[in-house]
């Protein structure tokens, strides 16, 4: 029985092939994303052990404020640095400025990598080998003019030693000389993707705005005196400050990295197993085709005697070969597929290139994976087999009457209303974790509507597809090619599906995207009709805009108001929560990342962004819904706060309530206004400027943007033109009017969404490889009614066009399969969210995006099929009318 | 003027020792509105000569024509264009596309070239198979003989030069068979239609104006007007 399987599968090498294709591009992603991910995760650690080998301990602030973006540590006093080089085991203490305030400008006039690009750091030189950061070339910066760059940074914009080179503080752009270059490692030839610039000591303190403080103080120790000796020394010398080895604070840096680098990993794999689930609907369904091909020769089998376990046997090791091969092949391409990609890697960093070195475990699920999914895809068509009975031997092919039977019905029914139950208990939320009963709803609708209900819209559905071609209306090609995409119901099912999953995910995306940004304009434009113009520095930079700005531009002709915005990170306590708010304070502490070094007296709370404002020109100009209370009377001391979050914890304008910052601590703060409308869901506080600025941590006392409004009968290009010449020294800042406004606020979604189609793209590519492995398989199956088409006149160009349409038939059912689920799921998503953030999304269906997406299926659909339609269409047509 | 015919044609398969002669230089005609039908052993040709008119199968010398063309001149997209437009065929089984109902399949070669079927002239054949209660099953809902009378009425309904039959009662019980071989013989006396028929069956064979006897891929005999005891006779005398 066994050199049946193995006969078998010699003599249909191809289809080996074709079968495997699917499998092999799902697992060389998965197992490309887990040693890509292993590489990163050995190589940053690695980076990050060397940048701060010279440390032997680090005395910080305990204070740590986390924001939506990550942490921000509270600077030490200078004076840290002296206590620290007093004490016994220390050689040397150095007070170390590491911030990400500055922008260096190209030789083309605009900011290094966009702004996007790796963060540059602004550093503080010290003549010690101790720094991050070996000299590669030149020498470190004595002159308040000097700095010593990245070498990679300098190779990429061509700058050499001497040469002077702007960089954009938020006072202006300055001219600096490049004195040094430096790298990472004991060759200085290495680069940690941050970019550092060295200033002296002095430039580097006023630019990361830190007066006379440091962000840490480094100590390295004397010979002899271990890490922990230090350590326990320094915690001595400084009782209020936070204390850790060199080894622990590298750790530390290293972990937090490789959190990320693991979440980046999961997150990718995700699409690796969209790839997989679309495979398995693939390798079903060879088989089962393949089965059915083999009918007689199964049959005939049996009848001389092969038992049923037998038949199963022989198809499941046909499916643990192809598994298999599929498998190793697979991985062998990830890892490929890996290295490639670090190589283009390392031009952001220095990674190890060359052969990838793949773990065990890397290997033991990349087979694994392969051979169950192959194998158990392959079970029920083997179960199938092992029914056909012997007299099948004698009898034609019967045609497949699956598509008809009434338990299809009430089991599609039934794993569709399952599935429905699924996503919306998992939407509610009142189940956790939400994502896993979506994930499995989701599952649940897609195998009820492609695979169980599908085969009974297939004949429909190829109907009304090849209607706009002429069916039944006396074009021939047409007729069979949509009688041919219904006649195996199952079939044609199954291959639409594997697209169906793909759309799917296309689908909701698609939709959501399109509902956030149109809610995200309606908004802006709801909220911003009294803003003209708007002066940033971009989503990104921590610089923020020159404070003068505002005033400047209050003086150009044909401005009416210019308001000046600023934000900062804030902790509202947890004495003036009410506990059943839903502002998340109490959520379970499985959400709450441990906040490092806080101490343990301080007051908890919900750590919150709050916009800061000047209530003076804000409110004239941009609508914030209802007001209550009165603008007049923010003062130093004022809190706004939106007019839910207040009814929730039982606020009352004048009330008092207590705010922690970073900087300052906990302030007394009053209620002085609530609003109802703002612009973003987590806009739930603002403070009065004049609350911000005294409680902002350094670097922080920024203004992110001017919020101006023209007069009537201003001439906007003009002042335009004013404002860009006031912001002409700072190149990462621009003017932007309202429509331009939006479009940069919404760009993210389009990156984000374009990121996710292209790791979809896997799926669907792998969806398209089964039409044409299906089409193909089907053409033998019916080389004889061909070579009769082609016997009473049909011509080579009908026939391919026949099969083309075939395959346009299943690629256009799949796709609108797929998006009409994906609507009903963006649909579910956008309510949910509603019913959480209202105002959040409002529905919107991108409808041209929608079509252009069906086009693209059907094209997709004459692409799958050009080598199955060639094959047909150039077979011998007596060869063929003689096929068995 | 004849309808279809072959002259000198020759027809090898395979090279050298192994090399066999199909057709070995053949010259035969088929008049107009005549029902000629092709008798031989197994292996003298019948096929073989019955294909290379059909313009399915290429002669390797000699020449075919059908009607007033040449085969020989004909692109694959031209020969195609005849098989649909001029020549009429029925095999002996899997004449029909399974999944188009018997009225699609009668007038498949009509819509492949885009034409409107002559609604009259394919009525007028459907009533004579007796098919008008059957025309919307597809062929798995038809019995054999109902299957073979579909496939004459395709192969007729376009009202082609010749019809090609290759031994079409051959899975056919002889009741079937004979009312096929009736409305054969009434097509070419009433509609004036041309079939040439490969038949091993004396009996089918006698339903013919006239009976080309093949042996070893040449024509070794002739019979106008046959009966199916001539025909029998003729074979015993041929076979010896
Ligand atoms: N494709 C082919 N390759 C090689 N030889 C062939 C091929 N087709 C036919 N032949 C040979 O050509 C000769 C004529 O075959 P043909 O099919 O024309 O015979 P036939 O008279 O139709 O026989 P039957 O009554 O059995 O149908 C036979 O010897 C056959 O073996
Ligand atoms: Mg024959």
């Amino acid at each position: 029985m066994i050199r049946v399987t193995i006969r078998s599968l010699l003599a249909h090498k191809w289809r080996l092939v074709t079968t495997s294709i699917a499998i092999v591009l799902a697992i060389a992603f998965l197992s490309g994303t887990q040693i890509l991910g292993g590489i990163l995760d050995d190589s940053i650690r690695g980076l990050i052990g060397n940048v701060y080998s010279g440390y032997d301990s680090v005395v910080r602030s305990p204070d740590v404020q986390e924001a939506a973006f990550g942490e921000f540590r509270a600077p030490i006093s200078a004076e840290a640095v002296v206590d620290s080089s007093g004490v016994e085991g220390a050689r040397l203490a150095y007070g170390v400025v590491e911030s990400a305030n500055i922008q260096l400008i190209g030789k083309d006039g605009k900011v290094t990598g966009g702004g996007i690009g790796p963060p540059t750091l602004v550093m503080n030189w010290i003549d010690d080998p101790m720094r991050p950061g070996t000299l590669a070339d030149g020498r470190g910066p004595t002159a308040n003019d000097e700095i010593a760059i990245d070498f990679k940074g300098a190779e990429e914009q061509g700058w050499e030693l001497g040469e002077s080179i702007e960089i954009a503080t938020q006072e202006g752009a300055e001219q600096y000389t490049i004195v040094g270059f430096v790298g990472l490692g004991d060759e200085a030839n290495k680069t940690a993707g941050a970019q550092p610039v060295f200033f002296t000591d002095e430039v580097a303190r006023s630019t990361a705005k830190l007066g006379d403080q440091y962000n840490y103080v480094a100590v390295s120790a004397k010979d002899g005196v271990s890490q922990d000796e230090l350590a326990s020394q320094l915690a001595e010398a400084n009782p209020d400050l936070q204390v850790l080895t060199g080894e622990a604070f590298t750790e530390e840096n290293q972990d937090a990295v490789a959190q990320f680098v693991g979440i980046l990993t999961s997150v990718v794999s995700i699409f690796g197993f969209i790839a997989l689930v679309v495979s398995t609907f693939i390798i079903y369904n060879t088989f089962s085709i393949i089965v059915a091909q083999r009918t007689r020769e199964t049959a005939l089998l049996r009848a001389i005697g092969a038992r049923r376990r037998q038949v199963i046997l022989s198809t499941l090791v046909e499916a643990l070969i192809v598994g298999l091969v599929a498998s190793v092949v697979g991985l062998v391409l990830g890892a490929l597929l890996a290295s490639a990609l670090v190589t283009l890697l390392s031009s952001f960093f220095s990674l190890e290139t060359g052969i990838p070195s793949i773990g065990a475990s890397v290997i033991v699920n990349s087979l694994l994976v392969g051979l169950v999914v192959t194998t158990l895809s392959a079970i029920i068509p083997a179960i199938r087999s092992s029914r056909i009975p012997p007299i099948a031997a004698l009898s034609e092919v019967s045609l497949d009457k699956s598509g008809m039977s009434w338990s299809r019905r009430v089991w599609g029914l039934v794993f569709l209303f399952a599935g429905i139950a699924l996503t919306a208990l998992g939407l509610t939320s009142t189940l956790k974790p939400e994502l896993y009963y979506v994930g499995a709803g989701l599952l649940a609708i897609l195998i009820s509507v492609a695979v169980v209900l599908g085969p009974l819209l297939a004949r429909p559905a190829a109907m009304t597809i090849a209607w706009p071609f002429g069916n039944r209306r006396g074009n021939v090609t047409a007729v069979l090619a949509s009688e041919n995409a219904a006649r195996n119901p199952r079939r044609t099912a199954a291959t639409a599906a594997a697209l169906t999953v793909g759309v799917t995910l296309v689908s909701v995306i698609a939709v959501l995207a399109t509902s956030v940004k149109s809610s995200v304009d309606d908004e802006i434009q709801g909220a911003f009709g009294g803003v003209d113009l708007i002066v940033s520095a971009g989503n990104f930079s921590f610089l923020g805009i020159p404070s003068e700005v505002s005033d400047s531009a209050d003086e150009i002709d044909g401005v009416d108001i210019v308001s000046p915005v600023g934000f900062t990170f804030m902790r509202i306590l947890d004495e003036s929560l009410e506990s059943e708010s839903d502002t998340g304070a109490e959520e379970p502490a499985e959400d709450d990342v441990p906040v490092i070094g806080i101490p343990d007296d301080a007051p908890s709370g919900e750590d919150v962004v709050s916009n800061a404002i000047d209530p003076d020109t804000y409110f004239r100009i941009v609508d914030m819904g209802d007001l209550q209370g009165d603008p007049e009377t923010l003062g130093s001391e004022s809190l706004i706060a939106r007019q839910s979050v207040a009814e929730d914890n039982g606020w009352d304008i004048g009330d008092t309530i207590p705010v922690y910052f970073a900087a300052t601590g906990t302030q007394n703060l009053t209620l002085g206004l609530t609003y109802t409308d703002a612009l973003g869901p987590g806009d739930d506080f603002y403070l009065p400027l004049e609350t911000m600025r005294p409680n902002s941590l350094p670097g922080f006392d920024i203004d992110f943007a001017d919020y101006i409004k023209l007069d009537n009968d201003a001439d906007r290009d003009a002042v335009v033109a004013e404002l860009d010449a006031l912001v002409a020294d700072r190149p990462d800042v621009t003017v932007q009017d309202r429509e331009e406004f939006i479009e940069s606020q919404t760009e993210f979604i389009d990156v984000f969404v374009n990121i996710v189609y292209a790791l979809l793209a896997l799926a669907v590519i792998i969806a398209l490889i089964g039409i044409a492995n299906t089409l193909s398989l089907s053409v033998m199956e019916r080389t004889k009614e061909f070579g009769l088409l082609r016997a009473v006149g049909m011509s080579r160009g009908q026939l391919r066009r026949t099969i083309r349409l075939e395959a346009v038939i299943v690629a256009v059912f799949g796709t609108v399969l797929g998006i009409v689920i994906g609507i009903a799921f963006a649909a579910a998503l956008s309510s949910a969210l509603a019913a959480g953030e209202p105002g959040l999304v409002t529905f919107k269906l991108p409808w041209t995006q929608l079509a252009v997406i069906v086009v693209l299926a059907a094209f997709a659909g004459v692409v799958a099929a050009i080598i199955p339609a060639r094959r047909a269409a150039n077979m011998d047509v007596l060869a063929a009318i003689a096929t068995d | 003027m004849a309808a279809a015919g072959a002259i000198g044609a020759r027809k090898t398969y395979g090279e050298g020792d192994t090399a066999v002669q199909a057709l070995d230089g053949i010259t035969v005609n088929f008049e107009r509105a005549r029902f000629t039908a092709i008798m031989g052993p197994s292996g003298s040709g019948k096929s073989t000569l019955m294909h290379c008119l059909a313009g399915l199968d290429q002669l390797s010398e000699g020449r075919v024509f059908v009607g007033d063309t040449f085969l020989d001149s004909l692109s694959d997209s031209q020969l195609t264009e005849l098989r649909r437009d001029q020549i009429g065929f029925v095999f002996q089984s899997y004449n029909l596309i399974p999944t188009l109902s018997a009225a699609e399949n009668i007038t498949l070669p009509m819509d492949l070239a885009g034409r409107k079927p002559d609604k009259e002239w394919v009525d007028r054949i459907v009533d004579t198979v007796h098919l008008s209660d059957r025309l919307s099953h597809r062929p798995s809902e038809l019995s054999g003989g109902q299957q073979q009378r579909v496939a004459i009425a395709r192969a007729l309904a376009s009202q082609p030069e010749i019809v090609f039959a290759d031994e079409p009662t051959g899975n056919l019980d002889s009741r079937s068979g004979s009312e096929i071989l009736q409305f054969m013989r009434g097509a070419v006396d009433n509609l004036g239609q041309t079939i040439v028929m490969v038949t091993h069956d004396p009996g089918a064979a006698a339903y013919a104006h006239r009976v080309v006897f093949l042996a070893d891929g040449k024509i070794v005999h002739e019979l106008s007007n046959p009966t199916a005891d001539v025909v029998l006779d003729t074979m015993k005398y041929l076979g010896d």
